[in-house]
């Protein structure tokens, strides 16, 4: 029971960074229709930039504001360079362009950092455990889930109540409508992917800390597409119910599945979950069902 | 778009005419000379270290042959297919290594034709496996259910399982001699180049010919609206699992041929990169079986040309050669986003163009 209760809160906790870099992920694709498979090397690129700001000296709330500021400059760019372009293309040429990026961005990470792993030295949360009843929490995780909460309050509120935020859920929402009314479509796109590299960026950063920082960020960061997909693609409530979800599996298969199937059924198990659940539910738990008619 | 340009005053007279592939003199003799350019002054001619580009050209065709049909065919587009060339693979190689060969069998060769038949079926099921979502969904979630084959397979069952046949770890040995077809022995470039083109162009013709078959003209009624193919009678789910198994069974002869190629298997051989890099070389060749065979040409080709140019400034830059994988990396992505932003229907569209412009020439209209 103690192990099944600290496995879930340990799913939790992670399931809250899988979240965040979840609702970049929907709000592009909600505001662009862009599908994007590049999310794992924008979480390398948080968790790069933010070990070198630390490394460099920077305080470790500081250099995840850097990490903001780089995220908010390059999600620009490439929505500006590669995406705009694209607007209207068929759903492959988009998501091939994503891929093209994320190679070009993966590429050019291993080529400025190398594939060693790096830590961020000096630690910046202490490796001892606290404890709540009799769990056992560890504290990266926990402030690492923390974090992301924050993160994600101050996202939701900035789609609620900013005029910004109101436009791109109004461009989300209909985007003729939007146009009319004198909402900036391409300002939106941006914004939106300068949202999701921040999130992703973030969301890296706070699982480099768990592990280190490696090239295997990148592969943790794809783990998202089963979260958006177990949620359902244009649902934010979906993308964190979805992310918790993954966090969740994910650990109770290192747990528990581990001793009938050895080797690396923890990083599997979703991808797998994920195809036997699309044959039950194939628009995930709250995305719209597609009505098609000829 | 017309095929074939005829001549003024060239009329077909039957259906069979009509029909043909090689329809005027002309092209026959540009076809022949094709063969005859590749089955015999190629091999003649050509260096050990060219027919070994020209190998992996043909790996590449071969397996993105299997990723036309599914996308360019059917519309099914898949993110996963290393996984079923390396299901084929390991499939050939374990029945090579581990299966109890009658000693005839072996003696005359056909230990290794006989295991790539048998790792292309599997592959195909295996491929026929990963597809049954389709019957329920498609676009973007079809596209993460072949990624999860691609997980599921390679990073798990592969590594973790069939690495662990024989009990010697990570990768499997092929020592020499163990690939033999019929009196032939393949150990150098120059055989497995022979091996490499039969395969290609046996596949090729299948393929050319099974798409304008009833099952070919279903694919693409498929693909262009689902809905209106299924009002129209079509059996939509088996046609795309019928899909499925040709593009895996092509899969399965392109990883049971790359066998041959290299002295050891391991799942490395078979990133999900190798699935991205597929797609990568459809989407630059463009439509069509001429699409794959020029986007394997350009891909290979351009990565061959960044090597010699990474290896004459290495002198400058030593750390370039050990940072070569990532100039790749980078190169593959920035060449798809070029090819879709500039030139969004792929080389053999301006093939196509380039063609149309010379038929004319110089007196056009």
């Amino acid at each position: 029971m103690e192990l099944f209760l600290m496995t879930l809160t340990t799913g939790i906790m992670v399931g809250g960074i899988y979240a965040l870099v979840a609702l970049g992920w929907v709000l592009i694709y909600k505001c662009s229709g862009v599908l994007n498979l590049a999310m794992g090397e924008l979480t390398l690129i948080g968790a790069y930039v933010t070990i070198s700001f630390y490394s460099w000296g920077v305080p470790f709330v500081l250099s995840i504001v850097c990490t903001l500021i780089v995220g908010i400059i390059l999600g620009i760019l490439v929505e500006r360079i590669f995406l705009d372009r694209l607007i209207g293309e068929p759903i492959l040429a988009i998501i091939m362009v994503t891929v093209g990026i994320s190679y070009f961005l993966k590429g050019i990470i291993e080529f400025i950092w190398g594939t060693d792993i790096r830590v961020f030295t000096p630690p910046i949360f202490s490796l001892k455990p606290f404890s709540i009843g009799f769990l056992k929490i560890s504290t990266v995780y926990f402030w690492s889930f923390v974090l992301a909460i924050v993160l994600f309050l101050v996202f939701v509120a900035f789609f609620k109540y900013t005029r910004w935020g109101l436009s791109m859920q109004a461009t989300a929402d209909d985007e003729t409508a939007a146009l009319s009314l004198g909402v900036s479509a391409r300002f939106v796109y941006a914004a939106s992917w300068a949202i999701a590299f921040m999130s992703a960026g973030v969301g890296g950063a706070l699982l480099g800390n768990i592990n280190g920082v490696t090239i295997s960020v990148g592969y943790l960061g794809l783990l998202v597409l089963p979260a958006v997909v177990l949620g359902g693609l244009n649902s934010v409530p979906g993308a964190i119910v979805g992310g918790l979800l993954i966090g969740v599996l994910q650990n109770f298969a290192g747990t528990y599945l581990d001793a009938y199937f050895p080797g690396g059924v923890k990083d599997v198990f979703p991808f797998a979950f994920m195809a036997v659940f699309l044959l039950f539910m194939p628009y995930g738990l709250w995305g719209w069902v597609k009505i098609e008619r000829m | 778009m017309t095929r074939v340009w005829l001549p003024c005053g060239d009329y077909h007279q039957n259906y069979a005419e009509d029909q043909g592939w090689w329809q005027t003199r002309v092209i026959q003799g540009k076809m022949i000379f094709l063969l005859v350019l590749v089955f015999i002054l190629f091999p003649l001619f050509l260096s050990g270290y060219w027919l070994s580009v020209a190998n992996m050209i043909g790996y590449t065709a071969l397996g993105a042959l299997g990723v036309q049909i599914l996308i360019g065919y059917a519309g099914l587009i898949t993110l996963g297919h290393a996984a079923f060339i390396a299901v084929g693979a390991y499939a050939s190689t374990v029945l090579i290594l581990y299966f109890p060969w009658p000693h005839f069998l072996v003696a005359w060769g056909l230990a290794y034709p006989i295991s790539i038949i048998i790792a292309a079926i599997v592959a195909g099921l295996w491929s026929v496996l990963f597809g049954l979502p389709s019957a329920r969904i498609k676009g973007f979630y079809l596209i993460l259910s072949t990624m999860a084959a691609q997980f599921i397979t390679v990073d798990f069952i592969l590594t973790q399982y069939v690495s662990q046949i024989g009990g010697r770890g990570q990768a499997f040995s092929l020592p020499p001699g163990t690939i033999k077809i019929g009196p032939w022995l393949i150990d150098s470039d120059r055989k497995i180049y022979f091996l490499m083109i039969t395969l290609l162009t046996l596949a090729v013709i299948v393929t050319a010919n099974l798409l304008r078959t009833r099952v070919g003209r279903a694919w693409v009624a498929i693909r262009d609206n689902d809905v209106a193919a299924e009002t129209l009678g079509i059996n939509i789910v088996w046609y795309k699992l019928l899909n499925f198994f040709v593009a895996g069974f092509i899969g399965g002869i392109a990883g049971a041929f790359w066998v041959s190629n290299c002295a050891a298997l391991s799942p490395e051989h078979f990133p999900w990169f190798w699935s991205l890099w597929l797609v990568g070389v459809i989407l630059i060749g463009g439509a069509g079986i001429d699409g794959v065979i020029f986007g394997s040409i350009f891909m290979v080709g351009v990565m061959e040309l960044i090597q010699i140019g990474v290896i004459s400034i290495s002198d400058v830059y030593p750390e370039l050669m050990i940072k070569f994988l990532y100039i790749k990396e980078s190169v593959f992505g920035l060449a798809i986003c070029a090819f879709l932003i500039y030139e969004p229907r792929g080389l053999s569209y301006r093939w196509w163009q380039i063609k149309n412009y010379f038929n004319l020439w110089p007196f056009s209209y």
